[in-house]
């Protein structure tokens, strides 16, 4: 009974010795932390998918009956087609104009700083008040967008997009795009200045042009912020929440939720037990995409 | 030729960052016009200076202790990452325990899962732990999800830097514990500013998990005071909206201005090389 205790004194003993070093234990505290706060609910969450919970009274064993009702819900079918939807847009367009972005803003020239720190602005934001932002801009009639948009006599691109299924996918793209462009940028900047500078003196002196310096030198040296960024904006983009519900509220109807919207919505209907179910389906649905891109990515490196 | 390239690179990114600013100018504008004018009538450079806007935003909505709450949460969070996750980080660098492989595996491999995953479960741990509605039970929510990247972050730039600045401490009579304050600690400057950049304002801006473990009015956070003003008063008053919005929005602006020239150094010094 006593062994845990027995062992912790023993252990303490032999730092007071000095025959072990604090140092050993330094990676503790974060482990706790993280176990405490992050593992173990996770862990706890494959339980309770499996029980009908309400949150406060006894729950039953029920099997996998949530997992049968979640693909049985239309709701369900929908958010997931949304959230997709959503990171097949945002994802490519993401890593594209941050690359893009960056390659404009590595060579030297006046300015540079500023525009980098303009760029990366949006970021910082709150995506839920840039969501609001962009919803009083994008206002049909009274917003300045839709007013800009007239002055060109194109108003009716805009229209009244939000009781408009594809043009509010659209518009949350667009807007999660504008938002974190500088984000991905800076990931690619810091990876193109670890690319010494001899690799394309080299390629200059075989004759190479810009494009196939690009593809043969830049892109593979580029791999390992290529990885981080692909990854980490397929997991943003799939865990999209702040800006759909400033822009659409997951409407009209529950035609624009995704299922991270999802997920909270059952938690606060009560109905815990199936939401860590929805949980556990969308961790899969994330984690799929993100092995693959790893895989490919490291393999071309 | 040459300087036909220039101009239009010049010209791009002059488009891309006005594409940035314009939201913010609009948003400045509307917050410093009468309720009565559309933005666009009459001439969209010079507002009204109606100041009764920030007046009104500040008393109606719960802005000022929403910034409070943010600014707490957001302390404790990134005080728990900076030591904790730089602690981790030096012992995962420099010994090869099999228990700073496993805590490394662990947090590279949970990296991947956002936040929203174990949200729910965790509610109820919250509630048993009474931490739902503190501050301090939000900080420790957020400082565990940042906690992998930081490592990353810290463990990438501690590999950076030469093993030998630890021992000749230790020759000196230090142990790998004390060198790591006294010496490595205070190197690690660059990747602290990175960490905060790409972390902090994540946490004082955390929305996802406010929603479910801030629901007291008195102990919401800046999305989650101004989602609730919002939702009272959408499409009616935006001139109060976009007020508060720039109240907001300004502590963010500052704070990242003074961080983000350590950004870029952080980056390529630590960040890519995991």
């Amino acid at each position: 009974m006593d062994a845990p205790a027995s062992f912790l004194k023993g252990v303490l003993g032999m730092i007071k010795t000095k025959k072990i070093g604090l140092h050993t234990f330094m990676a503790v505290p974060a482990f706790l932390l993280f176990a405490l706060f992050f593992i173990y609910p996770l862990i706890q969450g494959i339980g309770m998918s499996l029980t009908d919970w309400d949150g406060l009274g006894r729950s039953n064993f029920i099997g996998l009956q949530n997992f049968f009702d979640f693909f049985k819900d239309e709701r369900a079918i929908t958010d997931i087609k949304n959230t997709l939807l959503f990171a097949l847009g945002s994802a490519p367009l993401l890593n594209i104009i941050g690359l893009i972005y960056a390659l404009l803003m590595n060579g030297k020239f006046k300015g540079k700083g500023i525009a980098r720190v303009i760029i990366y602005l949006p970021a910082v934001i709150s995506p839920l008040i840039m969501g609001y932002i962009w919803y009083l801009l994008l206002q049909p009639e009274r917003g300045f967008v839709f007013h800009a948009l007239e002055l060109i006599g194109k108003s009716s691109w805009l229209g009244n997009w939000l009781g408009d299924y594809t043009a509010c996918m659209v518009v949350l793209v667009l807007v999660n795009v504008w938002q974190y462009a500088g984000m991905t940028m800076v990931i690619y900047l810091a990876g193109l200045q670890s690319i010494p500078e001899e690799l394309y003196e080299s390629a200059k002196i075989d004759g190479a042009s810009y494009w196939s310096s690009f593809r043969y030198v830049t892109l593979p040296m580029l791999m390992p912020s290529i990885r981080i960024n692909v990854v980490t904006n397929i997991i943003g983009s799939l865990a999209v929440f702040d800006i759909v519900m400033a822009l659409t509220d997951g409407g009209p109807g529950y035609s624009t939720e995704t299922l991270s919207i999802y997920i909270m919505r059952m938690c606060y209907g009560s109905k815990t037990g199936y939401s860590t179910a929805v949980a556990l389906i969308m961790f899969f649905i994330i984690l799929i995409p993100v092995i693959i891109s790893m895989r490919l990515t490291r393999e071309k490196e | 030729m040459k300087t036909i390239l220039k101009v239009s690179k010049y010209f791009l990114i002059v488009l891309i960052c006005a594409i940035c600013l314009i939201p913010f100018y609009i948003l400045i504008i509307l917050s410093l016009n009468t309720p009565q004018r559309i933005f666009y009538e009459g001439n969209m450079f010079v507002p009204d200076f109606f100041l009764r806007n920030y007046v009104d935003a500040w008393n109606k909505s719960h802005i000022g202790t929403a910034i409070i709450n943010s600014a707490v949460i957001t302390i404790v969070a990134l005080v728990i990452i900076l030591v904790f996750g730089a602690m981790a980080a030096y012992t995962i660098a420099r010994f090869n325990y099999k228990f700073n492989q496993l805590v490394f595996w662990l947090f590279m491999s949970c990296m991947m899962i956002p936040g929203i995953i174990n949200t729910v479960p965790l509610y109820t741990l919250m509630i048993k732990l009474n931490a739902i509605n503190t501050l301090w039970g939000m900080g420790l929510v957020c400082a565990t999800i940042a906690m992998p990247s930081a490592v990353f972050i810290f463990t990438g730039f501690v590999k950076s830097l030469p093993r030998e600045i630890e021992e000749a401490a230790i020759i000196d009579g230090c142990s790998w514990f004390t060198a790591f304050w006294k010496i490595t600690f205070p190197l690690l400057k660059p990747s602290v500013a990175a960490v905060i950049i790409l972390n902090g304002f994540g946490i004082w801006n955390n929305y996802a998990q406010a929603v479910f473990f801030l629901q007291d009015s008195k102990k919401h956070n800046i999305p989650q005071a101004l989602s609730v003003y919002f939702q009272q008063f959408a499409g009616a008053h935006w001139n109060l909206m976009a007020a508060t919005a720039v109240i907001a929005v300004i502590p963010v602006i500052i704070a990242f201005l003074m961080f983000q020239k350590n950004l870029m150094k952080g980056l390529t010094d630590g960040a890519l090389k995991g």
